[in-house]
């Protein structure tokens, strides 16, 4: 219909709009009692008896809503205005303007410049299409709007009634009159019939189009669709003017422009205007797309030059938009498709649609694109072409040619921006055929279209383009639009009917309108109870969980709700089940209310709500638990109540401050790390003691007290030959238990490099134990009393323990050899720890410092040899000791020391006696096998003579 | 070495516990014919001893050499094929593994790993004993469909392999597998069997007990013998000579368990109970297992309760651990309980004093 009437929105009129939105409010209330009138009176025109053969009453009748009061108006009107046809629309407009009764006084001044500017301007670029100029009885000069495609019979009209002086062959009241009897008539008939009434339409309707496709809007004020993203929208599309026609066209005046800014930032209710606006004529073929080559032509031909300038100047700094694709978003049902296409038919461009169902692969579609974007086309309807990618997120596999297409051509405009702007992009072409290298930029609008804003073949294509979230529109404009549809349709339905479906859709109103389409075949009034049994209307489309944990945890509290508190419950349990079950994931969202529920603030003085809460999330957990053990997927449909009675318990009217859920996947994970800690030390302690302990018994007799043992407050922390007898005792215990639960310490950044290693050492940076078992007994705001050793006193200990390693390790080893030889030679190099108070040094010798040589009928030898060695041992750690005087490394070239103590004193005992000590013992194991070469490398002045092996071992 | 695995008898002659079921058990394996053997009992009471004990009574000191072997098994489960890894003990007579390493695929362990070691006779029957054992531990963690797969493996090869199995409560072991073993019940040691273990070790040490002292270590064992001999260690660890003053250091876990429940007396409120389930959790990331939070839990909450509430908050621990153990999340019904005993406790407040 009349795109045209709201083509260039001008100030005023938007502030005309601005105005009735305020008194929308007001009517909300009434307009429950007009319903029934309206209805009545829409349906009068409908039978057309008598009244066609006026060209008014035609156009009343095609505007199936015409009011009785129209007339006058239109008398002026065509008083003003010389085409009656053009006034169809115009009449039409005001319709809506005058509908309700608080706006007719804007309506009685506006209709004049109205209906001036719609079909008769002083601007040809006013005007949507094609017109002519026309020149008034009193010297005036207009442009009129041309139908092209009404044909002759249009043009008949314009001779016979538009040139007239008389506009009808009636006058005015005449036909005001037998409106309304008729009206009355019809009142009475539907009284005394009652049903048969409905079927009247009924039968009609039988033939026609869905209702979606019938009600579509097709102008940009019908929208339904949120007002500001509307007019971002046609923004964004007006900016492309100045490149796709030309900049010499005014695209749209600045004030224009601004006015447009500001009225979508004031939070829109139009409503009433909508629902009341008369969507009828779709038949009336007002081509909007073809004035820009009339105006064009115009142009040229240099007509009203003068009155454009102005325009011009305002418009030359109006470049293409910055993002050259429109990226629209939202769920399904808003009318995003909706708004593409009127929006780009609203701004002259000829659509083309492509859709999931074309062939989307990137060779067919860069044709099909190029084609679309750079070509004009021949034939008759040359507007300029619009590109409309649906269903863009559905593009898979061969379906991302789309996308990359775009991109492509994206990336070439960007290239040639820097510089000149056309002439570059042949070079930055590749492939360089010579049509693309002609036509490879983006050079009219895109608007690309999906539900999931996320999708992963969108990623690049959201940097690039501009953005709009599609957000359902109001409950109250759905509600309006459908009691609009419904009267035409002569479908009874009450207020809240409608409300509760636009509920249940959740305002998708593509599937509001199929389910009322459904529903009137019923043939009886709409009720809330067929709507709350329907499943028609319900979407099956899951939400963030966030929404799903707001919506649990948030009580709905409005004054309809109130009212119909019954049907709310249903409705709120149906919705809330719907909603969890179509997420499906109901762990996550049971984790959900669990880590959230205690953070509301419900009014609970014993706690018995928390006690109830928790007591369904424990039936969840053994349901769910039941189900997967049994298989029983079918129990999966109770899962949701559980959310739904927690909703019942703590949901709260003010909004609930959501967290997303990680403790549990938290616990998770670390629980899992430190069982894997647990079990490979299990695995390590030697099979004669961890037989007898289990994972749990780790943790929960064992470590603590482990710990305590390990760390023994009364062991000095000396050197180990200023050492008791009895505290040597100790130590040796220790580190057996070390070496037995096979730990150690080790430092705390596991460096391979000894040079960082001593680092730490010097520093004194601590040495923690290996497995981490501290960490079992660091619980959060716990302080344990344990006992930490010093850092030399660890340092001992990991020397200690190495060394038994090692002892142990020689014995396993000498144990599995044969004993055929007469001797075996092991070397190893020291660990670096032990090695820290050598490789300081400067010097780097070989310094085979400790070399155990046991061997049952050896044993008289080694002790020479082995004090001969300890003596140029000694020698040498008295020098370096010197040398480098630093606490630490003393004490563990002690510690060493002590062990060749030891082990001379053990040696010279073993000659002499056969003490049972548990000392002896160890080292009569160590007797047993033959040699045990230790290699060291460091520092040492010491006097060196080089030692051949069968020294020792002559 | 600790003195828990020094002084850990090796031998059922040398058992100090369990003395009569040590002599019995002596009877059975000389007697020859040794059925299937089911060892329950709490943890710390000398289970695994005994079985050690057992095995080397059967087989002599060879059963001691042992060796750990990881192993990954193989096992066609329909379509599929699963890999599972098991660490195995195993002697030249005896195989000593835990099923329940698997986790929910410990069915496939029993169907097919233990069924291929069952089958197996042993090579060398020279020895006195025609048969050698697999010893399974913690049985009562076996999935229902493990323990019914490992009945009829009981059966079949009893005559060249016999079972012994541990674990801590017979009540989850199924009655098909109980009616065909010999269950030995091996209770917690009394405390003054844990005194006379204690002295025993004090006196191998030679050590000075003041009178008493082993008493007050065996009473806060909670009759756990290793338990009592760690803890008996750490005391010499920490300060020796002893001193009858001197403190049993705790156990961590149950110090931080004592916490929670001063927590939870000190204020009820949703809020609180937020806290408490940070605490709650930071146990079970350590490895504690939920059922003895809870009971730890409780016990501390009833050292501090009026006498009246008592009967009601244990039911209410019951209920709750019922529940858990039915449940997967443990986390939700040990908070469920706290919430609960938040109200109860609430409310006799108000009641009390207004």
């Amino acid at each position: 219909m009349d795109d045209m009437d709201m083509d260039i929105p001008l100030p005023e009129e938007l502030e005309f709009l601005e105005s009735n939105s305020h008194f929308a409010e007001e009517q909300e209330q009434e307009e429950d009692h007009h319903y029934f009138f309206e209805e009545l009176e829409s349906r009068s025109p409908q039978p057309p008896p008598d009244l066609a053969v006026s060209p008014e009453s035609e156009s009343n009748g095609g505007h199936k809503r015409s009011r009785p009061n129209s007339p006058p108006e239109e008398e002026e009107k065509r008083a003003k205005a010389r085409v009656a046809v053009k006034d169809n629309s115009s009449a039409a407009d005001e319709d809506w303007l005058r509908y309700s009764p608080p706006q007719t006084e804007p309506a009685a001044e506006e209709p004049a410049t109205l209906a001036m500017e719609k079909t008769l301007s002083r601007f040809a670029s006013e005007i949507d299409g094609e017109c002519m100029p026309i020149t008034a009885p009193n010297g005036d000069r207009v442009y009129a709007k041309l139908n092209r495609f009404q044909g002759e019979e249009r043009v008949a009209k314009l001779d016979c009634d538009g040139y007239s002086a008389e506009l009808s062959s009636e006058p005015i009241n005449v036909i005001l009159e037998r409106l309304e009897q008729e009206a009355f008539a019809k009142a009475l008939e539907a009284s005394s019939e009652g049903q048969s009434v409905a079927e009247v339409p009924e039968a009609q309707m039988v033939h026609e189009r869905l209702w979606v496709d019938k009600y579509a809007p097709k102008s940009f004020t019908e929208l339904l669709s949120d007002e500001q993203t509307n007019r971002e929208v046609l923004l964004w599309l007006k900016q492309w003017d100045s490149i796709v026609f030309g900049s010499e066209i005014r695209s749209t005046s600045d004030d224009v422009l601004s006015s447009l800014k500001r009225h979508s930032s004031v939070v829109h209710n139009q409503k009433p205007l909508n629902s009341k606006f008369s969507r009828m004529n779709g038949g009336s073929k007002w081509s909007n797309g073809s004035r820009y080559i009339n105006s064009r032509s115009m142009d040229e031909g240099g007509s009203s030059k003068s009155t454009q300038d102005v325009y011009n100047t305002k418009s030359r700094n109006i470049g293409p938009p910055e993002q050259k694709i429109l990226l629209l978003c939202g769920p399904p049902g808003l009318g995003k498709t909706t708004l593409a296409h009127v929006a780009a038919r609203h701004c002259g461009y000829h659509v083309v649609e492509l859709n999931a169902s074309d062939d989307r692969s990137t060779s067919t579609i860069e044709a099909k694109i190029l084609d679309v974007v750079q070509m004009n086309s021949v034939l008759s309807d040359s507007r300029p072409k619009c590109l409309v990618v649906d269903e863009i997120d559905g593009a898979l596999g061969d379906g991302k040619g789309a996308v990359e297409v775009l991109l492509k051509m994206i990336s070439a405009e960007r290239k040639p921006d820097a510089g000149k702007q056309n002439l570059g992009k042949g070079q930055t072409e590749r492939k360089s055929t010579k049509k693309r290298s002609k036509t490879a930029s983006l050079s009219r609008p895109v608007i690309c279209i999906c539900n999931d804003l996320y999708a992963p073949a969108l990623r690049p294509l959201r940097q690039v383009a501009k953005v709009h979230i599609f957000v359902q529109p109001t409950v109250c404009r759905v509600v309006n639009r459908l009691t609009y549809i419904c009267n035409k349709e002569g479908m009874k339905a009450s207020a809240v009917a409608l409300t509760a479906l636009a509920e249940y859709t959740e305002c998708d109103i593509r599937s509001c309108l199929n389910t009322l389409q459904f529903l009137s075949k019923k043939k009886e009034a709409l009720n809330v109870f067929d709507i709350g049994s329907q499943v028609v209307g319900q979407k099956d489309t899951s939400k963030n969980p966030l929404d799903i944990w707001k919506e649990i945890f948030h009580k709905r509290r409005t004054k309809k709700m109130e009212r119909k508190y019954h049907r709310c419950k249903s409705f709120e349990f149906d919705s809330l089940y719907s909603l969890v079950s179509n997420r499906g994931d109901s762990d996550l969202i049971l984790h959900g209310i669990h880590e959230n529920v205690l953070q509301l603030n419900y009014h609970d003085p014993v706690m018995q709500k928390t006690v109830r809460c928790f007591n369904n999330l424990g039936v969840y957990d053994l349901m769910n638990q039941y189900i997967m053990h049994t298989q029983q997927m079918t129990l999966y449909v109770y899962l949701p109540l559980v959310a739904i009675s927690v909703h019942h318990i703590v949901s709260q009217v003010q909004k609930p401050n959501i967290e997303w859920p990680k403790s549990h996947q938290r616990y998770r994970t670390m629980m899992m790390e430190k069982m894997d800690i647990l079990n490979n030390w299990h695995h390590k302690i030697p099979p004669l003691i961890a037989r007898h302990l289990s994972a749990s018994s780790f943790v929960e007799d064992l470590i603590s007290p482990l710990l305590h043992i390990l760390s023994p407050s009364t062991i000095r922390p000396v050197s180990l030959q200023l050492l008791s007898d009895k505290e040597k005792d100790d130590i040796a215990q220790l580190v057996s238990t070390m070496v037995s639960y096979t730990i150690t310490y080790k430092t705390v950044k596991s460096d391979v490099l000894p040079q960082t290693l001593k680092c730490e050492v010097a520093d004194g940076l601590a040495l923690s134990l290996v497995p981490p078992i501290c960490d079992f007994i660091n619980f959060k705001d716990y302080t344990s009393n344990h006992y930490v050793l010093s850092v030399p006193m660890k340092q001992v200990l990991v020397h200690e323990v190495e060394k038994h390693k090692i002892l142990q390790g020689s014995i396993d080893k000498t144990g599995a050899l044969a004993y055929g030889r007469d001797g075996v030679i092991e070397t190893k190099t020291d660990i670096p720890l032990a090695n820290t108070n050598h490789s300081t040094a400067v010097d780097m010798k070989t310094n085979e410092d400790q070399v155990n040589v046991v061997s049952r009928q050896l044993n008289a030898n080694p002790t020479t040899v082995s004090s001969k060695l300890n003596s140029s041992k000694s020698s040498s750690e008295a020098d370096s000791g010197k040398l480098l005087n630093m606490g630490n490394m003393k004490k563990t070239s002690r510690s060493s020391m002590s062990f060749f103590d030891r082990f001379r004193k053990v040696n010279v005992k073993g000659l002499q006696s056969d003490d049972k000590s548990l000392r002896e013992e160890d080292t009569l194991k160590k007797d047993r096998h033959p040699l045990l070469f230790k290699f060291n490398e460091g520092f040492t002045n010491a006097v060196k003579r080089p030692v051949r092996i069968r020294e020792f071992l002559s | 070495m600790l003195w828990v695995d020094k002084y850990r008898p090796k031998t059922l002659d040398h058992v100090m516990v369990h003395p009569d079921i040590a002599h019995n058990l002596k009877q059975l394996v000389t007697e020859q014919d040794c059925p299937h053997l089911l060892f329950y009992g709490p943890s710390g009471s000398g289970k695994k001893t005994l079985v050690m004990a057992l095995l080397r009574q059967m087989f002599g000191p060879g059963a001691e050499k042992v060796k750990v072997e990881n192993r990954t098994w193989k096992v066609d489960a329909g379509s599929r094929s699963i890999d599972i890894e098991l660490t195995t003990l195993s002697s030249a007579i005896h195989i000593e593994l835990s099923p329940s390493d698997a986790g929910f695929q410990d069915r496939y362990v029993v169907q097919e790993v233990i069924k291929e070691m069952a089958k197996n006779r042993p090579i060398d029957t020279k020895g006195k004993k025609g048969f050698k054992v697999l010893v399974l531990n913690d049985v009562d963690k076996l999935s229902r469909e493990a323990q019914h797969s490992l009945r009829r493996t009981m059966e079949k090869y009893s005559s060249y392999c016999r079972l012994i199995l541990c674990c801590n409560s017979s009540s989850r072991v199924t009655e098909a597998i109980r009616s065909r073993c010999l269950n030995v019940r091996i209770n917690a040691p009394s405390e003054e069997q844990i005194v006379e273990v204690l002295e025993f070790i004090g006196k191998k040490e030679g050590l000075q007990l003041p009178p008493g002292f082993a008493a007050r270590i065996a009473e806060k064992s909670n009759r756990n013998l290793r338990r009592a001999i760690l803890s008996f260690e750490t005391c010499r660890v920490q300060q020796y000579p002893f001193t009858n003053k001197q403190t049993i250091p705790p156990m961590d876990w149950e110090e931080y368990i004592s916490e929670i429940a001063a927590d939870i007396l000190n204020e009820q409120s949703p809020k609180r109970l937020f806290q408490v389930r940070g605490k709650l959790y930071e146990l079970l990331i350590n490895c504690i297992p939920p059922e003895i939070i809870l009971k730890r839990l409780l016990h501390e909450l009833l050292r501090k309760l009026d006498a009246e509430l008592k009967h009601e908050v244990c039911h209410w621990a019951a209920y709750y651990e019922h529940r858990m153990r039915l449940g997967q999340k443990a986390i939700f019904h040990i908070e469920a309980f706290v919430a609960k005993f938040m109200s109860i406790y609430k409310s006799f407040l108000i009641a009390t004093f207004g």
